[in-house]
């Protein structure tokens, strides 16, 4: 699909590449955050159902009666997030929370916690 | 997800509902007749992949390997679809425009698939870990590394927005 991005300056957009849209022809605008967390919700969940699949073995036909339930549940949330394209209301992916942070700490801050801890006195796990 | 309507003029484009964006949001524009093809496409898979669930209504009958290839297929496809959504030199093929007419009650799951005797298997533990000092270290330094990743974020993330 033809796309560009922009910026908006009040009631119109400025696009960086407006070579791509023909004059006049309608186009429909959203924001790059909100794109990025739909498609990172539908990634995740073709992902899920992907390492299923991977690591299935063929033999194991039974072992569908546990994963498919599981399966369903990530292909309703596909649904869920096709249909909140065209709605006004927050994103259902919103809800969902990532533990992954894709910044790094850095190794300083991490060698500095493990010297002020001590492992065998003060954890009682 | 907010969104808004917009024509091209000029080479700029007027959105109908200008209101809805801030003026720091960075946005994507589509067509809006690729878009809509582009989301029934999916959307027409995704009932696929209900029709192939719709085997589990029955009450004898479940899921076997070549249904579950099948749906891994669909799912393929949902995917190369979703990456089509950046590629500019894809040709939309508008002679047909899917609306999606799935009865919502092939969408719901039967009440009593997840059964006791299923969750009694899943939460049994067949081997229990043994709780090593190592274990234990290895366990808290999980919880330091998370807590210090947090503390290291904020100051990028406030540049982020």
């Amino acid at each position: 699909m033809r796309m560009s991005e922009g910026v908006p300056k009040g009631r119109i957009v400025e696009i960086y590449n407006p070579g791509m849209f023909q004059e006049h022809e309608e186009v429909i605008v959203f924001t790059r955050n909100e794109s990025s967390s739909f498609y990172n919700s539908m990634q995740e969940q073709i992902d899920y159902i992907n390492e299923i699949d991977l690591y299935l073995n063929r033999g194991d036909e039974w072992k569908l009666i546990g994963y498919w339930p599981k399966i369903l549940e990530r292909i309703h949330i596909l649904d869920m997030n096709m249909d909140s394209l065209l709605k006004k209301e927050p994103l259902q992916c919103y809800l969902d929370a990532s533990l992954y942070n894709t910044i790094r700490s850095s190794h300083k801050n991490v060698a500095v916690s493990k010297r002020k801890v001590s492992v065998q006195s003060n954890l009682p796990i | 997800m907010r969104y808004s309507y917009g024509i091209m003029d000029r080479r700029k484009i007027l959105l109908y509902e200008p209101y809805l964006f801030l003026s720091g949001d960075d946005l994507l524009v589509f067509p809006t007749k690729d878009f809509h093809k582009w989301q029934g496409d999916i959307k027409e898979y995704i009932d696929g992949l209900y029709q192939i669930n719709s085997i589990n209504m029955e009450e004898t009958k479940s899921l076997n390997i070549t249904e579950f290839n099948l749906a891994v297929a669909v799912i393929n496809n949902i995917r190369e679809e979703l990456e089509q959504m950046f590629d500019s030199d894809k040709i939309s093929d508008f002679s047909y425009h899917y609306i999606s007419t799935l009865d919502e009650k092939y969408k719901k799951q039967k009440g009593d698939y997840y059964t006791n005797d299923m969750r009694r298997c899943d939460i049994k533990i067949h081997v229990k870990p043994k709780i090593t000092p190592w274990l234990k270290y290895n366990h808290m330094m999980e919880i330091v590394n998370q807590v210090a990743q947090d503390f290291a974020s904020p100051q990028k993330s406030g540049k982020q927005q």
